[in-house]
This record gives structure tokens, C-alpha cells and sequence, in this order.
């Protein structure tokens, strides 16, 4: 059976929803900026169409967006709000299907809804039916696609933004993406782009015409992606929304936006810290983390690294951290600040010590552990860390 | 009234591309959404597309659908929901992509069909709308399925006769305000019927699965005929007939009988 998988898209989400909140910030155009206005480090978060098309982009300087687009009213990122109505989309959609994906606070949601048919009836009718759903009862007018997978429903939600919908027929994938231009295809980045061109490959389909083999010479182990995406082909699943409290988070701001991988591993180790004390609070084990770095130009870069079992050992989780960092670091962009993101919680069984022989080095750490933790308790988080965390300014 | 003063009738089913036809036996079991129009072109001569009501024609898409059907194969399809039941202010614009868009199968065309929703009663301002829409779409063969019972009405009849519009004959449950089930012919050249199914229940809801949940039985579909449909052959050219009770397949298995009673 072909996949159906829906993309919901709020386009310009931050902007959406405080419009939805102060209705005098329809009537021009809208940045939402972080930092200071006025200092050099305030960049764009989000910004209306009308600031788009006057050439305003994410993660461009405030100063050099508020050139571009004089006439536009600028106000503070307000993440909770953000965050809360991404909860909202969720809760509206949930009943049509377990199988909901949600990106950070973005507008953007997946749905399969393959095998729901004798429920709810064909695709279009759902993601019609939920659109004006949504727009009914959270005022959002979300941009609407189908495709037999998330990768080209994505591509079909950019075909029409910031209003419309597309259908991808199923087997049509190939044909769909062949005209479109390379930056249509998600995933690719700036640097792949630029060797395609180098190569006068321009169009997808032009892309789709090389073999593996060709690709893997300039393109090595990210070949494969390129081969597969080309042609439209994503096996990817749709995955789940979380239960809630199945995930937490902590960040940390630097003072001034750093390019030194000292100090943000120093950073990272100190956060790993902070999210093995919860884990230990909560009596439970964290199986993946995952690390976001936030660049200066606004854009994220993020890896995750799993442990089968989980842990809550800080010197075990600092390694999974570690070990994230090193796969992510390598744009040559400052990082502003960086989140670390405890997900696929397990409870601590109470007979694991039973059957588990710890060495002694373990049973080092966990006395270490357990003493940083009663320091904390009396004079509060961050009053001892781990001997690489200290590098922090904070 | 014998067979030669009666016209020819085109059977077929609202919408050819759904995956519980599978399930329910229509398509044979592994078929795939793009095997669909031409495995159902072997049982029906014509196909009303409902997608186009989801999303705007796209010429490309439609291009391609017409490949996978027999050169004879026709298509009746669904006027946009923009021009419809959405409509804003540039519905202008959207009257120009859509008939950019279904110029491709031009050739197949049978009718557009134009459906109008429950709350498009027979208001000035609708009035307005409906002949500026049907202005817009001139040179289209079109037809006009009414779902407000204050269109029943012989100056609405005489003036879609004077354009050549096509009303459409609905069967459909008897809810209060709905337009009734009549053979009123304004358009010689073709008339259309659309069978809903008779779930009065599901009607109201809004659930597409329970709405269209109906399975016409071989003697209510004989008794249409002869009161219906036979007066409608009589005044028409060529008559085109569709299920729309799609769920489990019905509209198949209705339309493959009412095809077979058309023969004897």
C-alpha cells in the first residue's frame, strides 16, 4: 500500500501566531528578532511575507533587515507562545492518527495517515477537512501537501507557500521533482549545491540522472542521500509525538557568540550535568540526547547519539554529549548558544543493581556523582561541576 | 418508449483513486494509486474527477493522468473548492489557473461540474456570483448542481437553458432544504445524474465515510431509472450518470449494475 503521508505547514509561524494574539500586526509588515534591537548581535527570527519578499531572511542581522524593510514593525521572540501553539496543532490533528511529527516550534507537522481510509475517508479529505479545522479554531491557515513521502510533501509544501495545497500522486514522485531546482530539495546544503553547479547540474532531475557510483567520488558517504532524494525515494517514518514527558531540555547562552570548541564542549559537559541530575530527581534514564547548536546566523545544527538501556551516569551521558558535539561541529559560523535535549526517557528499574555487576571505576563515579548531587542540593545547580565544564563564562 | 428514442448514458463512479476499493475487492489485491484509472478504465467509460475540488488543476498532473487512460477514456471534473465553497475576492485569478489548468484534457472533457454548497442559497449576491462564475467559464462545457432548495425555480431552469448549462439530477436523502431529485433537462446536448446514496443519517455528519456510506439496492436503482432517467434520455443527446457512494466500493458495484440494467 502507498504511504499518504500530510504536511502541515504554517508558513511564517512565530508571525502567525502573534498576529493571532495582537490583530494591529497584520496590518504591516512584521519582524520577530532575537537579541537587542539595535545591537549588532539582534538577528531574524521570523518575518512576515511582505518583509520576505522585500528581501528580509532568518537569521539575517537586524540592523541590515530593518534596511531592506523600513516600513516593518519589530518585536521579541516570545518561544513559549510559539511553543504552546505548536501543542495546540498537535492536539488538533492527534485524533486522525497516532502517527504525528512535530518540528521545534516551526509550524510544521507530518502526518501519515496511511491505512485510515475506512475511518476518515481518502487523504485530500482529511488534510482539507483539517486545514479548515485549524483555521477555524486556531485562527492558523496552514499550507496543505500529500505525497507518498515526507520528503516530497515537503518539497510540494514549498511548491505553494504561503497559501495552496498539492497532491503528489503516488509513483509521481520522479517526474514531480525532475524540473525543480536544486534548492528545492531538502537537506542539501550551500556547499553540495555549489559542487552540482561546478558540474552544471542545476535541476533535480539533471541530479537524478547520476549513478551512485558517480555520486560517491565527490560526494562520499552523502551520495547515497543525494541518489535517493533525487529520485524522490524517502523511507523515512513519520515519527511520533512524544509522550509528554517522555523529553527535556537545558541551554546555555554565551555571553558573546564563540567559535572555540573548548568552550563549548566546556558548555556541553556542564549541561550534562544539569540533565543527569534531573534524570536522578525523576528516577529515570535517558536513552538518546541530543545536541542543538544555534549559530550566530540563526541557523541550527544538530546531531544525536542513542544508548541502548540508557543511563543516568554523568560521565556516561558527557560522552554521548562528546560525542554529538564532534558530529556537529564544522560550520565556520559562531555558536550562540547551544541546547541540550534528553529524550526516550525510561523509568530506573529498582532490580537492575541485582543482576548489573559494576566495576569499581563505576562505583567511583556513582559515589562522585551522588556527592556533586548533595553539593548542588545545598548551594544550588552549577555550584560544582565536572573538571572540563569549568572553562564556562558564565 | 422503445430503445431508439432513448439516448446513450455514460456510467461511472465520483472519484476512481481510492485504496479501500482495494480492500474491497474493486481492484485486485497489490494495486497501486497509479495502476488505478487504467484497471478501472476497463469497467467504466468515465470518470468524474473529485480531486480537482481539493486542489487547483494543474496542468502538468492532469497531462499526466490522461496518459495512463485509453485515448476514448473520458472525464467529467470538479470545479475547485476556491470557486465554490472557499471563494474570496480574486476568484477571478482562480478561474484563470483552473481553466490553464484543465486545458490538457480538453479533448476528454465531457462537462466541469459546477457544485455548489448546502449554504449557497438563491440570494441576490449568489445570483450575481453564479452568472459572473458561468460567464467566466464560457466556452467550457458545464453543469450546476444546486444543493439549496430555493433554486427550484423556472427562471433559474430558463436561464441555464439559455446558456447551455447543465442542471444535474442528484439522488440523494430527503433532508429538509436540500435541492430535490429532478428530471429537468436544460441542456440538450448532455444531462448528468449523481447518485449520493440515501444515508440521511451520514448526511449530517461530517464525516465523508458515513455521509457517503450507501449501497443502492437493484430494485431502487430500477425504479429511478424508469422514473427518472427515462425522461431525462428523452430530452437529451447523451446523458452522463456517476456514483458517489464510494465507501467499501459501493459505486462501483451500483454502477456496474446499472450499466448492465442500461443494456437489457
Amino acid at each position: 500500500m502507498d504511504r499518504a503521508i500530510i504536511h502541515l505547514n504554517v508558513t511564517d509561524f512565530a508571525v502567525a501566531v502573534e498576529r493571532i494574539g495582537d490583530s494591529s500586526l497584520r496590518h504591516s509588515p512584521l519582524i520577530v528578532a532575537s537579541g537587542i534591537a539595535g545591537k549588532s548581535r539582534a538577528v531574524v527570527y521570523d518575518m512576515s511575507e511582505e518583509a520576505y519578499q522585500d528581501g528580509v531572511r532568518k537569521g539575517m542581522s537586524l540592523q541590515q533587515a530593518n534596511r531592506y524593510c523600513r516600513a516593518a514593525r519589530i518585536i521579541p521572540p516570545r518561544p513559549d507562545r510559539y511553543r504552546r501553539a505548536m501543542a495546540a496543532l498537535v492536539k488538533g490533528v492527534i485524533h486522525y492518527t497516532p502517527l504525528v511529527e512535530k518540528g521545534e516550534e516551526d509550524g510544521h507537522l507530518f502526518l501519515d495517515v496511511t491505512g485510515t481510509h475506512r475511518l476518515f475517508g481518502p487523504a485530500p479529505d482529511i488534510a482539507w477537512r483539517l486545514r479548515k479545522q485549524l483555521a477555524a479554531d486556531l485562527g492558523l491557515d496552514p499550507v496543505w501537501s500529500i505525497a507518498s513521502s515526507k520528503l516530497v510533501a515537503k518539497v510540494a509544501s514549498r511548491m505553494v507557500r504561503p497559501f495552496g495545497e498539492y497532491i503528489v500522486g503516488a509513483g509521481e514522485e520522479h517526474v514531480f521533482l525532475a524540473p525543480l531546482p536544486l534548492s528545492m530539495l531538502p537537506g542539501l546544503t550551500a556547499e553540495e549545491i555549489k559542487i552540482l553547479q561546478d558540474f552544471n547540474l542545476h535541476r533535480i532531475g539533471q541530479l537524478a540522472e547520476l549513478s551512485r557510483r558517480q555520486l560517491l567520488v565527490p560526494f562520499r558517504k552523502r551520495g547515497s542521500y543525494l541518489y535517493e532524494a533525487s529520485r524522490g525515494r524517502d523511507h523515512t517514518a513519520v515519527r511520533p509525538v512524544p509522550e509528554k514527558g517522555d523529553s527535556f531540555s537545558v541551554e546555555h547562552i554565551f555571553e558573546e557568540d564563540t567559535a572555540s570548541y573548548t568552550e563549548v564542549e566546556a558548555a556541553v559537559a556542564m549541561l550534562v550535568h544539569g540533565v543527569g541530575r534531573s534524570l536522578r530527581r525523576r528516577n529515570m534514564l535517558g536513552r538518546r540526547l541530543k545536541l542543538v547548536l544555534v549559530h550566530a546566523d540563526g541557523k541550527k545544527s544538530q546531531r544525536q547519539v542513542g544508548r541502548k538501556g540508557g543511563s543516568d551516569n554523568d560521565f556516561v551521558l558527557r560522552n554521548m554529549a562528546f560525542g554529538a558535539l564532534g558530529q556537529v561541529w564544522g560550520r565556520r559560523v559562531r555558536v550562540r548558544s547551544c541546547v541540550l535535549i534528553c529524550e526516550h526517557l525510561l523509568p530506573r528499574s529498582p532490580q537492575q543493581a541485582l543482576f548489573v555487576l559494576k566495576s569499581l571505576r563505576e562505583e567511583q563515579q556513582e559515589k562522585i556523582i551522588t556527592a556533586m548531587d548533595q553539593i548542588c542540593s545545598r548551594f544550588g545547580d552549577g555550584s560544582i561541576v565536572l573538571g572540563n565544564a569549568c572553562e564556562v563564562r558564565v | 418508449m422503445t430503445s431508439e428514442t432513448l439516448c446513450p448514458v455514460l456510467v461511472g463512479t465520483s472519484g476512481y483513486s481510492y485504496t479501500e476499493w482495494v480492500d474491497s475487492g474493486f481492484y485486485p489485491q497489490g494495486t497501486r494509486t497509479p495502476e488505478m484509472l487504467n484497471i478501472y478504465a476497463r469497467s467504466f467509460p468515465i470518470v468524474e474527477l473529485n480531486y480537482t475540488w481539493y486542489q487547483m488543476v494543474r496542468a502538468e498532473a492532469i497531462s499526466r493522468m490522461i496518459s495512463k487512460a485509453p485515448e476514448e477514456f473520458l472525464f467529467a471534473a470538479k470545479l475547485t473548492r476556491t470557486l465554490t465553497h472557499e471563494r474570496d475576492r480574486n476568484w477571478q485569478q482562480e478561474v484563470k489557473k483552473y481553466r490553464e489548468g484543465i486545458r490538457p484534457l480538453q479533448r476528454q472533457l465531457t462537462v466541469i461540474l459546477i457544485q455548489l454548497p448546502s449554504s449557497f442559497d438563491w440570494s441576490r449576491n449568489n445570483r450575481y456570483y453564479l452568472a459572473h462564475l458561468l460567464d467566466s467559464l464560457h466556452g467550457f462545457p458545464l453543469a450546476v448542481e444546486f444543493r439549496h432548495v430555493s433554486w427550484v425555480r423556472d427562471s433559474v431552469f430558463a436561464e441555464l437553458e439559455k446558456r447551455h448549462v447543465t442542471l444535474v439530477t442528484v439522488d440523494a436523502p430527503p433532508v429538509r432544504g436540500l435541492f430535490p431529485c429532478l428530471d429537468v433537462v436544460t441542456n440538450p446536448d448532455l444531462f448528468f445524474v449523481r447518485f449520493h446514496g440515501r444515508n440521511k443519517q451520514g448526511w449530517q455528519s461530517e464525516n465523508i465515510q458515513k455521509k457517503f456510506d450507501y449501497c443502492y439496492t437493484d430494485e431502487e436503482l430500477q425504479q429511478w431509472n424508469e422514473q427518472y432517467l427515462n425522461p431525462l434520455r428523452r430530452n437529451a443527446d447523451r446523458g452522463v450518470v456517476f456514483f458517489n457512494n464510494h465507501v467499501r466500493a459501493q459505486a462501483p458495484a451500483n454502477g456496474k449494475f446499472f450499466q448492465e440494467m442500461l443494456l437489457q
